[in-house]
């Protein structure tokens, strides 16, 4: 059986997110230990160098997003992620956000467990750990998962789950007038939550990776403080206004913000 | 009266209001038997014409109720069940899946009450608005929508003091602090538990049965009618996508005529 990571990057006028998935692509393997295969528009060259397999498609935009970060309304190029099941050369698979930065082994733990199907329930904001952090979406809350972390075994499970968010994606409309979503773009996260929804046989019964995703705001500022041993930083400003930062090391992160983890790839 | 089965339903029915609990009870009667088509089911009104053979395999009539508040009248299933061991369940219910599992988690007990309530997320309800008495007066979370019991002295003494508190509710709303004007059946259940021993008369919590409870403080919908603002299935029935099981407490009365 193969295993690898899938991470779609497709680049837009402010992000350079093939850089940001060979980044991430290095650290996979390096605590990972499997290899990497990106789904892409870009033609470069180096690809090949980058990533074990190269997956050529087309962009397929979910609308345009603002970035507090950049200050600035960007593409998003995000909606082909439904295709992750059909373009995958794995067995196994392990679907990452190129903004995903991986800096332990605890995926692993993911990737052993007997699931077809997994991905995160809950996230905090590493700010404000013990605060509510978007564990819903909708009107009326619907609970949410996340697809910024997928794995899936090819399986009938799998396929239905992908087979779901695809028709979701297809009649999106509908599906933000019945969960009451004001956003127009579409969304991976919410099409993931409906369709496990209605995989699950509507009972919302679902396994889960059993933590949360620690997550970074566009607000929060983070650096490589050192890097070895890796320690990251975070800054941000306190209810008080006053600038707070926190350190982790050996903790996988979720990257809202592109524009400071760009600022780290440049760097390294 | 003496028990003539030894086990069934029974739900208690009177119209004194604007609210058609028949109708609700017949509603209720229905979606159990499509669960259970043998459950023997015990209607208990105050509605001489109230008897319906294909829904209630027995139908008692009680004419003299206490008209001024209905629930008053509760302890009277204790006296009226047909059956030696009881599940009391409120009319204005529908049940959404099999419950018969039931059963054989009660039988080992005299009397269980449902404790705490879920939303239609199937999530426990963590909303306290409706239960601030409870929590001031340290009451256990019972909620009588649900209730068992076997013919016994322990339920004898339960609805014997269901009775008196109801009775003499202007005695014992001095022991709570802002207790209601008219005593609800809830509190009343959570009187008597509490003077018996919470152990006596529940399950640990989340073990037991738990009701949906379609009440707008307890579920995320801002309309007071959740039927107007949520999708809706019947059979099988699904709130806003999400199946739905056990008990629901539907709150809208006339849900079922929508």
């Amino acid at each position: 059986m193969t295993t690898g990571a899938l991470i779609f990057a497709f680049n837009n006028e402010k992000t350079d997110y093939v850089q940001m998935a060979a980044w991430s692509a290095e650290r996979i393997r390096r605590y990972l230990n499997i290899p990497v295969a990106v789904v892409t528009d870009a033609t470069d060259a180096g690809l090949h160098q980058q990533f074990e397999k190269v997956i050529f498609a087309g962009a397929e935009t979910g609308g345009s997003r603002y970035f507090e970060d950049y200050a600035d309304t960007v593409s998003w190029h995000n909606a082909g992620r439904t295709n992750a099941y059909r373009l995958s050369p794995f067995d196994q698979t392990l679907v990452l956000d190129s903004d995903y930065v991986v800096c332990s082994d605890q995926l692993k733990a993911v990737l052993n467990a007997p699931q077809d199907f997994l991905a995160h329930r809950t996230a905090f904001n590493v700010a404000w750990p013990a605060d509510p952090f978007l564990d819903t979406f909708g009107r009326n809350q619907f609970p949410m998962w996340w697809a910024t972390v997928m794995m899936f075994r090819k399986s009938a499970t799998a396929q239905y789950i992908f087979d779901a968010m695809t028709m979701i994606k297809s009649h999106w409309q509908h599906y933000r007038t019945l969960y009451g979503i004001t956003e127009k773009n579409y969304r991976n996260d919410y099409a993931l939550s409906i369709a496990l929804g209605i995989v699950s046989g509507h009972t919302l019964k679902v396994d889960s990776i059993p933590w949360p995703i620690c997550s970074v705001m566009p607000d929060t500022e983070l650096s490589l403080m050192s890097a070895d041993p890796e320690l990251w930083q975070f800054k941000y400003a306190g209810t008080d206004g006053k600038p707070k930062s926190v350190g982790i090391a050996g903790q996988d992160f979720h990257a809202m913000g592109k524009k400071h983890l760009e600022a780290v790839i440049e760097a390294c | 009266m003496k028990p003539v089965e030894e086990r069934g339903y029974i739900i208690p029915a009177f119209n004194v209001g604007s609210v058609d609990y028949v109708d609700c009870a017949r509603h209720l009667a229905k979606t159990l038997l499509m669960h259970h088509p043998d459950a023997r089911i015990c209607l208990l009104t105050n509605q001489a014409d109230a008897v319906d053979h294909n829904l209630f395999a027995y139908t008692h009539v009680v004419e003299d109720i206490d008209k001024t508040n209905p629930w008053a009248n509760d302890w009277l299933v204790f006296h009226h069940t047909p059956f030696r061991q009881t599940i009391k369940l409120e009319a204005d219910m529908m049940v959404a899946s099999k419950i018969d599992h039931w059963w054989p988690m009660f039988e080992h007990r005299d009397v269980v009450i449902s404790q705490g309530c879920r939303t239609f997320y199937d999530t426990p309800a963590v909303s306290r608005k409706y239960r601030k008495l409870f929590d001031v007066n340290g009451l256990p979370d019972v909620y009588n929508a649900v209730t068992y019991w076997r013919l016994s002295k322990t339920a004898q003494e339960f609805f014997k003091l269901v009775r008196e508190i109801f009775s003499n509710w202007q005695c014992y709303k001095t022991l709570l602090k802002f207790p209601e004007e008219v005593p609800s059946t809830d509190v009343v259940y959570a009187m008597a538990a509490q003077i018996m021993g919470p152990d006596t008369v529940t399950l640990p919590k989340h073990t037991g049965p738990q009701i949906v409870h379609m009440k707008s403080g307890i579920n995320p919908f801002s309309s007071a009618k959740w039927t107007d603002e949520l999708v809706w299935e019947y059979n099988p029935m699904r709130i806003q996508t999400v199946a739905q099981w056990g008990l629901v407490h539907l709150n809208v009365k006339d849900w079922h005529h929508e």
